[in-house]
């Protein structure tokens, strides 16, 4: 029961902030100086008839608040306006097509490798503290901490494509090539996505080393740490059967927040290495002044952070069962 | 010490004395900290940089002195772009707004966090409700993205990227102020301060503040960090001041003009470690801090 | 037969700034089924005896000097790796306010149970079933193996400490302060509890706590600590009846006594000393009321004065004429 009020809770608080995403996402692009409606239909990219039947669909020509009315109803329908830069192409398919796929698969198997890597090399250094271990480990998580995303990603392209050449330097897939099979042409992609996964883990693993490091550090002063030594159990028992499990707990909540982040750097690595994906999509929207196909990621982008953000919440409720029973 | 002297100056001496000795005890334990001293060496070590730039630079940065792409000698130390321009003089001049845009950003930014946190917390009712609110919005939306989309529209420039910078930045202070001011707000002295008739602003700037400030040093190194990451990653990405070159713009030139594919190194290297040294140096001054504010942190 | 021998041991507390002689030169035995009490005032010393014998001292925690012999085998001199099998089989430790000293995420069941599966070679079913078993010896439903700790209340969760200690039927229990963070009521049960369970099973038991009243109704013999050191130490009725040292002295007197005559408190005036720089001489000198001068500049030696009767107390006259019996 106590579980269930917390879901509906925290569900009901998702839906809240969602709503609040959906009204900034109006308005931000209605305070541009000059013409408000320019961020819809404004450009001369945009076909005379096209221009027509925009007007129609979002009530330019209507108050604010029509428009406003117009605009969720055209959320809800999956209209999210049409292209600038691609003309005439409907926002939506630019946007849930190929590039949320590599997006997806660059972002979920970098946040997972740097989340093992963080939670195991992090228990590891708490457990040896102050050893060189952990002080060599500590000083690089603080030295990729520090390092700008962009300039990580070129330095890896400078050391390994340019001079080693062992990694291609942009894109997704080799161009023009073709394939015999789905092998030869996931081993392209991977290869192809190495640079960017490399760059994306390194700069998120130091974070996660230091808070999983932290937090083992305030379980060992816990209680039933010196019950467990007390029973005479293994070192590797006690560390990673006791420690681990309650230092987890708050990374859970940690890694909806990072998902966050993620976005960030995975814009920012997909610019460094033309990988074809949303991040990239947001640069370049950005730089040609597509401002449909910005206002459409803005709201793809607040609902996979918020639903990112939810799911955390469930999964801490099934892994804490003080809250469960 | 005259027993003319009225009370309240007495009350503002002790004070005095009090805060002295809490920084002097806090300067105590921060130089145990070998990070924390290194940290405090690498920011000054910038600062003179940006300070001396015009008498330390070889040349003017915006002067076209050579070749173009020219490598690393003695004349030109990081060797040239490509226009002929002096990498050196460019990276030198470059920490003045490096600096300057992460320092202005980030106090803009613990200012408005920090009011926002003020009135939140000690308010409370549906105003804290609605801020907290939006809050949380700017926390979970991605700020990269976001700002890029702010960026682009209001438009290039360095006073837009503070206020880009600001705008999202100020929820992690907001909320920090906000449960210290909250948790503040139940202890005796806030009551007993009411109690004697002082107004809200008084009794927030008299007693609030003062005791909220500690934390809020120790989260302004952190917001530093994240202003001068911030300025780096939009200016590479090109939306800084052409005309006064960050050590991130600096990169977005050497990105535009094929540093990487080429093998440049000498115009990649150098901006990005500048970076890296004077983010770490703030980071090793807000670890050392953490440390020591965060007593659970302590040896144990 | 003696079970635990504990002779001359010191462990001192090795700080930044300063040292602390928290145990010096405690000496004890414990006989098999016997309960041995170990009192006095918070920081006298218990725990970092009981945590002594364990080899479980926080960083900082060193032993010095002394022998702990159990099973004929000198713990000090036991590396960690030893210690880790010897730890909960031949001795285990109940820990006070078990609210935090059980796991929280982990099931109690599974807790008790990891110590007889690291110590012996038994299935994970198995060990679940003596689980159970052991939950039925001290008066819980064997079906709550598969509870969280936060699901108990105080008084339960105590008993899954009680069951836990003794999984591996270790031949020395220790119990720091095992009732003292629970109400009157729940304390009685706890101890009566423990009570039977020494019968049943023949335990040797060390009771830590402060409170003399505890002690009365469990233990057979009692340890008086003072500063780091045992004052006294004897069969608990004639420690309690007739009290030799001044500090046990004290302290029976300090207990108000529901049946007996009105009388007004008395309390210890002062202080238990800073133990990183103990008073001279006898470390109870200061708040003593008969100290004289020899008590002030020589450590009183802690000897026999008896049927298993010590004390470490300066042969003074008040003391002699106790000894001889008469009332002072």
């Amino acid at each position: 029961m106590v579980m269930r009020d917390y879901l509906l809770k925290r569900g009901a608080s998702a839906l809240v902030t969602l709503g609040l995403a959906v009204v900034l996402n109006f308005f931000l692009f209605r305070i541009m100086p000059g013409d408000p409606t320019r961020t819809v239909v404004g450009d001369f990219r945009v076909a005379p008839e096209a221009r027509k039947i925009l007007i129609h669909q979002f009530g330019l020509d209507q108050p604010l608040w029509v428009q406003f009315l117009l605009y969720l109803q055209n959320l809800l329908m999956g209209n999210l306006g049409v292209s600038f830069q691609y003309r005439g192409t409907a926002v939506a398919s630019i946007i849930f097509g190929r590039r949320l796929f590599n997006t997806f698969i660059l972002m979920g198997s970098s946040i997972a490798v740097a989340l093992i890597i963080g939670i195991v090399v992090g228990t590891i250094a708490a457990w040896k503290r102050e050893s060189k271990f952990d002080v060599f480990t500590v000083i690089f998580s603080l030295v990729t901490y520090s390092m700008p995303v962009f300039w990580l990603g070129m330095l890896i392209i400078l050391v390994f494509g340019y001079y080693l050449g062992s990694i291609p330097i942009a894109g997704t897939i080799s161009v023009g090539l073709t394939y015999s099979n789905i092998f030869e042409y996931a081993a392209d992609y991977l290869h192809h996505m190495t640079g960017p996964f490399v760059t994306l883990t390194l700069s998120f693993v130091g974070y996660y080393f230091i808070i999983m490091r932290d937090s083992i550090l305030d379980v060992f002063t816990e209680d039933y740490m010196l019950t467990a030594k007390a029973k005479g159990l293994s070192d590797r028992k006690i560390l990673f059967r006791h420690a681990m499990r309650n230092a987890t707990l708050p990374m859970v909540s940690l890694i909806a927040v990072e998902v966050t982040y993620l976005f960030g750097g995975a814009t920012m690595t997909e610019t460094v290495f033309s990988w074809y994906g949303i991040g990239r999509l947001i640069y370049e929207a950005v730089v040609m002044a597509d401002y449909p196909v910005l206002q459409g990621i803005f709201i793809v982008m607040a609902v996979l952070v918020i639903t990112a953000n939810f799911c955390a919440d469930i999964a801490y409720a099934f892994l804490d069962p003080r809250i469960r029973y | 010490m005259t027993a003319q002297e009225p009370a309240a100056l007495q009350i503002t001496e002790d004070r005095f004395w009090v805060y002295r000795r809490k920084l002097r005890d806090f300067w105590k334990l921060y130089r145990r900290s070998s990070l924390g001293k290194l940290g405090l060496v690498v920011v000054l070590f910038f600062v003179i940089i940006a300070i001396a730039a015009p008498w330390i630079a070889p040349f003017d940065p915006f002067a076209f002195v050579g070749d173009p792409f020219l490598k690393p000698s003695s004349t030109y130390i990081f060797g040239t772009d490509q226009v002929g321009r002096d990498i050196f003089s460019r990276v030198i001049y470059g920490t003045r707004v490096s600096l300057l845009v992460g320092l202005v950003a980030s106090a803009m930014t613990i200012g408005l966090g920090s009011v926002i946190g003020l009135v939140s917390g000690y308010l409370g009712g549906w105003i804290d409700n609605v801020l907290m609110r939006i809050t949380d919005l700017f926390i979970i939306l991605p700020a990269l993205p976001l700002m890029l989309i702010m960026a682009s529209i209001l438009g290039k420039g360095i006073m837009n990227i503070i206020i880009v910078i600001t705008v999202i930045g100020w929820t992690a202070t907001a909320r920090m102020v906000r449960s210290q001011t909250m948790s503040l707000k139940e202890r005796p002295f806030t009551e007993a301060s009411r109690a004697i008739g002082s107004t809200d602003l008084h009794t927030i700037a008299r007693h609030i503040v003062p005791n909220v400030f500690p934390l809020v040093f120790a989260n302004g190194m952190i917001a530093i960090v994240d202003a001068i990451l911030s300025e780096a990653g939009l200016s590479f990405l090109g939306f800084g001041d052409p005309s006064s070159p960050s050590w991130g713009m600096v990169l977005h030139f050497a990105d535009t003009a094929g540093a990487t594919v080429n093998g440049y190194w000498w115009y990649i290297v150098p901006p990005g470690i500048c970076i890296m040294l004077l983010v770490m140096g703030f980071a090793f001054i807000s670890y050392s801090t953490d440390q020591i504010l965060n007593p659970r942190l302590r040896r144990r | 037969m003696d079970v635990l021998e504990v002779k001359d041991l010191t462990t001192h507390f090795f700080m930044h700034e300063a040292v602390a002689r928290a145990v010096e030169n405690v000496s004890f035995t414990l006989k098999k089924g016997e309960t041995l009490g170990l009192a006095g005032e918070s920081g006298c010393g218990k725990t970092t005896t009981a945590l002594s014998i364990m080899k479980l001292l926080p960083p900082g925690g060193r032993i010095l000097n002394g022998e702990i012999i159990l099973d004929e085998e000198d713990l000090v001199k036991k590396t960690d790796r030893e210690m880790k099998d010897i730890r909960w089989k031949k001795v285990s430790i109940v820990f006070q306010g078990a609210m935090n000293a059980l796991n929280p995420v982990i099931r109690v069941g599974n807790q008790v149970a990891e110590a007889i599966i690291e110590k012996e070679n038994v299935t994970k079913g198995e060990a679940l079933r003596r689980a159970g078993s052991l939950f039925e010896l001290v008066g819980l439903d064997s079906s709550r193996v598969t509870n969280y700790p936060h699901e108990f209340s105080g008084g339960m969760r105590q008993r899954v400490m009680i069951a836990m200690a003794l999984a591996c039927n270790p031949t020395v229990v220790i119990a720091d302060e095992p009732v003292t963070a629970l109400d009157v009521v729940v304390q009685t049960r706890i101890l009566e509890l423990l009570k039977e369970l020494q019968r049943k099973l023949s335990l040797s038991v060390i009771l830590i706590t402060h409170d003399l009243s505890v002690i009365a109704e469990t233990c057979d013999r009692v340890a008086i600590m003072y500063a780091g050191k045992i004052v006294e130490l004897g069969n608990v009725v004639d420690v309690y009846k007739k009290p030799l040292h001044p500090y046990t002295e004290a302290l029976i007197t300090a207990f108000p006594s529901i049946a007996g005559e009105k009388r007004r408190f008395s309390s210890i005036p002062g202080d238990p000393p800073d133990l990183t720089s103990p008073p001279s001489g006898c470390r109870f000198h200061p708040r003593c009321p008969w100290q004289d001068e020899t008590c002030r500049t020589q450590d009183p030696e802690y000897r026999s004065v008896g049927l298993d009767h010590y004390v470490a107390c300066h042969p003074t006259e008040r003391l002699r004429a106790k000894l001889r019996g008469e009332r002072v």
